[in-house]
Formats: C-alpha cells, structure tokens, sequence
C-alpha cells in the first residue's frame, strides 16, 4: 500500500456519485480527513474481523470483497465498482470488518478517516443525515443484492 | 382454404443452423417457407411434429424476414428433444403473437436494459432493433448477469456493442471461473458503475422471475418511474392466442396483453414474479 501526497479538494470528490448532495463546504470537510491509497494486484486492504479505522472509496481499478472460511478459503461474493463506498463497519462500532477486500487490479482509493468522520457526523447534524443516509443505501444495497444471491442459490 | 384459415397451422421451416451458446443454452436457426415479420419482443409457438410446441421471443433481428433465430434454455421435453435435432429437419412457426417493445417510445431517451440468463434473448432482438433507429437514442447501457462465465450467451454481442456508438455493454457473473477478471455479483451491483440520466431514461428487464423482482425494485429506488419500466413477462404462455387461459395473469392474458407490460400495468396483480 502507498499512501499519496496530492492534497485531496472538493473538486476531486464532485466527481464521485457517492459524495452527490453535498455542499461545497461540507466536501471540503471531507477532503481535509481524506487521503488517497494505493494498492497493488492481490494486495489484501483488509482482512474479515480486522479491526476497521477508515472508510473507503474506489476512485480507480476494481476490488473484489469476499467471506473466509479460514485465511486459505477466500469466497468471493462480489466486485467493488468504482465510486462505491466500502468498509462502512469503520464508523459503527465494534469496527470490525464483515468482510476481506482485495485488488484484483492495481486499485486507487479514498481513505477518510473514520473517528474525525464520526465527530464531524455528530457536530454537524446536515451532513451527519446525509453521510448516515449514504452509508445506509449502501448496506441497505449490500443487503439486497446478497438475499438475490441467496435465493439464486436456493432455486438452483 | 380451409387451411388457410387455420389459426393453428403452423408455417414450415427449415433448420437450417444450431449454435451452441452454453451448456443448456442453444440457438436454433430457421429459413421459414414463406418471409416471417415480427416486432421485436413479440413471441412465436414452435413446434416439432408428433413432439409439440412451446413460445419463444426470437433472438433475431425483426428486420430480417427471411431467416428466424430461437434461443432455447433445456429445460423440459420438448426443448431437450429440439437441442437434439439436426440441420435440415423441418420445424412449425406460429405468430408472432403479443405486444412487443414500443420502440418508438424509446425515441429521444437513454434505454438502460437489466437481462439475466436465458432473458438475453429476447434483449438480442430488441438490441438489434435499437442498433437500426440509434440515431433517434440518446444511449443504450446493456447490464446482463450469468450463472458463470460459461453461462454466459452471445459472448461475441458484448465486443460489438462495446465498439458500436452510443452502446454500452456490461457483464458480471454470480461465480467466477479460472480466467475471468470480469465484475463478480448479481446484476443489480452493475447499476452502481453506470451513468444514466433517470428522468429521460427507459428501463427494460427481462430474465428469470427473481432477477427480474430484484432488478426492478432497485430500478424503482434509482428514481424510476413505474411506467418507465418495461418487463417481459415471458410464462405459462400455451396457445398464444389468449384463449387457453395458461398465462392469465390477473387481469391479462401475457400471450395477448403482453408479453412486454409496464410495471405501472403489473404492479398490482397477484403473483407477479412467480
């Protein structure tokens, strides 16, 4: 993993579905607790049960999010498209992961730190509702698309 | 003349071609006697004689008149017994039959289409359709999810489309096999790569039942609007001519109302995914 130098801006999440609704200001919140991370192909960005303390975004590659079973029996569930937000169990406790993630390609992504996103979710109550909102579409999604899976098993 | 009246009557056609596109999936490619015109999601009864018949939307193109393609999923009797036939045997077409896509109403819009397994079909047809009139679309994105990478159909479709203006092909698979660097997941999660303008857009689905549920409840959380969204409803259809009753599907018979509804039209009826 690398961690990038470029100083993130608003402008530079404008670009991302997943940071649409928010104000310039409120994006510029975000930039100043945000880094940009590099991963190689096959490097793991974190394993099940780890201990979580930044959320991401993918801006460039792809990544691929799975279950283990033991550290040797990798199941992949699904792909991380770009612009997704990942690794949400970073803002609630107990910060633990529910899943691996792994670049499948050399990947590119944002990392927010998780604690100073917390206290500004709690100080602002705007882009707390937002953020909150957000993340809840995401799991509320991940939920969705994992009982389609499901049942497209079940039917077999 | 009495025959020529018979709304049963099959038209002959010879097989002329069979394309295997997975390990349960085959095309079967007809020359019919006589030119056959269809619009594209209208359906067709295909018969072997002495064996029997069963619908099927054509994958071809509606423009072509003189040869008819047919995407069979094995499934039953008499779909294993028309895997098994052989170039140059004769088969009976009747239609088409249905209401198909109204491409006109696609004018001027983005057609985003959501298509699962065997659904592909039918989506083969309408794609070909849109290809013609693309000069009066804004975009097509083409979504499609298969078992694995092997159950996957018309693999060389996503090439084309890819390099076709104005066209967008995305594929993803529910598990990968050795060699695929493909997206991993059930279709749904390839709405979150794409880039649509929801408001001037037309949704299409066609697929299995669950995929078909599960896409449109999410097409419908996007911001689509009920009648945005355009399902095929390709089931239990038996004489295709709305009188058996095999397909009534509350108020509708699919073989005659449908096969292509709005989900504005099926939202209420009982069993709609079933």
């Amino acid at each position: 993993m690398k961690t990038e130098g470029k100083k993130l801006t608003s402008t530079d999440f404008k670009k991302i579905r997943f940071f649409d609704h928010y104000t310039d200001k409120q994006l510029d919140t975000i930039a100043r607790m945000s880094s940009v991370k590099e991963f190689r192909v096959k490097e793991i960005l974190f394993e099940q049960y780890d201990e979580l303390s930044d959320v991401y975004v993918l801006l460039e590659g792809s990544l691929s999010l799975g279950i283990s079973l033991a550290k040797e029996k990798r199941i992949h569930l699904g792909t991380i498209e770009e612009g997704q937000m990942f690794s949400w169990s970073a803002v609630f406790s107990p910060y633990i992961s529910t899943a691996w993630v792994m670049a499948t390609t050399p990947a590119k992504v944002i990392s927010i730190d998780a604690k100073t996103l917390n206290k500004e979710i709690e100080k602002d109550c705007d882009f707390g509702f937002k953020t909150m909102s957000k993340i809840a579409q995401t799991i509320s999604h991940r939920l969705s698309d994992t009982r389609f899976q499901l049942m497209n098993q079940l039917m077999l | 003349m009495v025959n020529d009246k018979n709304i049963y009557k099959p038209l002959r056609a010879k097989l002329k071609d069979v394309i295997d596109e997975s390990p349960l999936i085959k095309t079967l490619v007809l020359i019919p006697e006589k030119q056959f015109s269809f619009k594209t999601g209208q359906f067709i009864e295909l018969s072997v004689d002495g064996i029997g018949e069963a619908p099927f939307t054509p994958s071809s193109s509606p423009l072509v008149t003189e040869k008819l393609e047919v995407t069979i999923m094995k499934t039953g009797y008499v779909t294993e017994y028309m895997h098994n036939l052989k170039p140059g045997v004769f088969m009976g077409i009747r239609g088409p039959y249905g209401r198909g896509y109204p491409v006109e109403k696609f004018f001027g819009k983005e057609v985003l289409i959501l298509g699962g397994g065997c659904g592909l079909a039918p989506i083969r047809s309408l794609l070909y359709a849109l290809e013609a009139i693309k000069d009066k679309l804004i975009k097509v994105i083409l979504c499609y999810g298969s078992k694995t990478p092997t159950d996957c159909i018309y693999k060389p479709l996503f090439n084309r489309l890819n390099i076709t203006e104005k066209f967008e092909a995305y594929r993803t698979v529910d598990k990968a096999e050795e060699g695929w660097d493909g997206s991993v997941g059930v279709v749904t999660t390839l709405l979150n790569k794409i880039k649509v303008d929801i408001k001037n857009s037309i949704a299409v689905v066609c697929g299995p039942p669950i995929m078909m549920k599960f896409g449109t409840i999410r097409l419908l959380e996007m911001g689509y609007q009920e009648d945005q969204i355009y399902l095929s409803m390709e089931k239990n259809m038996s004489c295709g001519l709305g009188k058996c009753g095999h397909c009534m599907m509350g108020e509708f018979f699919v073989c005659k109302d449908g096969p292509v509804f709005t989900y504005n039209e099926l939202k209420n009826t009982p069993d709609i995914w079933k």
